[in-house]
């Protein structure tokens, strides 16, 4: 898949995965599961490229006598995924077309 | 390997990198192994869970920026002390021509070498032009019925001739070679400031 592509999407993955409330690093990683397997690495680069953004903020919070980060979704974060979804309706639009033009042939 | 085994050989992994993004990855690590412990796994599975510390460190040296990578580099590893800031300034006089004429003897060394190739190419001009110059006479000479000297002329002329054509290719590929060799060195320097990074 096309870098370019595969970022974009990855981002607004993680960001879906912190839409209804906020999250910490591992349960993002575990809700995404079924829909993708992210690496920890994978992840802190996504999540550092959303917060340099402005897409999400970060918290930290104590955990069991720990401290963990928890990730908050922004308003641009939401218009984010907005905006992913109206975009790919034309992309699945073109889809379509594409492969009926393939059942005509 | 536990967390902390797996934190240090991360840390000295990745001790080309600036210190507080190192430290907010590790943090992050510990947090991920923490979890993991949490939700019941033994120490050493949450550890192998997270994957290598050497290719995790690999993979963010190579997604880490050139630039960010030389000013590491560059940045000394402490601040400098007074008296070796009062050094370097009262050695200024010292040291700073020094600096400058070493970059003037390497420059002078890189125009050396162009300034033969210069010559190089006006030993080729100078052969053409007599080349030419000898035909030019011999045919004065045929002209004034002179034809022996006319004959020897145009003999040499040729002579020069066949052999600027043959200065010509040696000309060309000295040229070559040394472009070729500015871009090696060019390529040997970046080189040898990733690999020194890489390998820390």
């Amino acid at each position: 898949m096309d870098i370019q592509l595969k970022r974009g999407l990855l981002d607004v993955c993680v960001l879906a995965a912190i839409k209804d409330g906020e999250s910490y690093g591992y349960r993002i990683i575990k809700d995404l599961k079924p829909c993708i397997e992210l690496s920890e690495s994978t992840l802190y680069t996504i999540l550092k490229r959303l917060e340099a953004a402005g897409s999400l903020t970060v918290r930290s919070d104590e955990h069991n006598g720990r401290l963990r980060k928890y990730y908050r979704i922004t308003a641009s974060g939401l218009r984010r995924i907005e905006d992913f979804k109206t975009e790919w309706k034309e992309v699945i639009s073109v889809y379509d077309f594409v492969t009926r033009e393939d059942g005509h042939e | 390997m536990n967390k902390n085994e797996f934190l240090a050989v991360l840390k000295n992994a990745l001790s080309g990198l600036p210190e507080g993004d190192v430290d907010e990855r590790l943090a992050f690590y510990a947090e991920m192994i923490d979890d993991r412990m949490e939700e019941g796994a033994s120490e050493s599975e949450a550890v192998a869970g997270i994957g290598s510390a050497e290719e995790i460190a690999a993979q963010v040296i190579a997604e880490t920026p050139m630039t960010k990578l030389v000013k590491e580099r560059i940045k000394p590893s402490r601040g400098l002390r007074a008296w070796e800031i009062a050094l370097l300034v009262l050695g200024a006089p010292l040291w700073f021509p020094l600096l400058v004429a070493a970059g003037a003897v390497v420059l002078s060394m890189y125009v050396v070498l162009w300034s033969l190739i210069a010559a190089l190419w006006a030993a080729e001009l100078a052969l053409c032009a007599f080349a030419a110059g000898g035909i030019v006479t011999a045919a004065v000479y045929f002209f004034k019925g002179h034809s022996l000297p006319g004959i020897a002329t145009l003999g040499v002329a040729l002579l020069a001739a066949g052999a600027s054509v043959f200065a010509f290719y040696g000309c060309a590929a000295a040229t070559k070679g040394i472009v070729n060799l500015t871009k090696k060195a060019a390529r040997g320097i970046k080189t040898r400031l990733v690999r020194k990074d890489a390998a820390k």
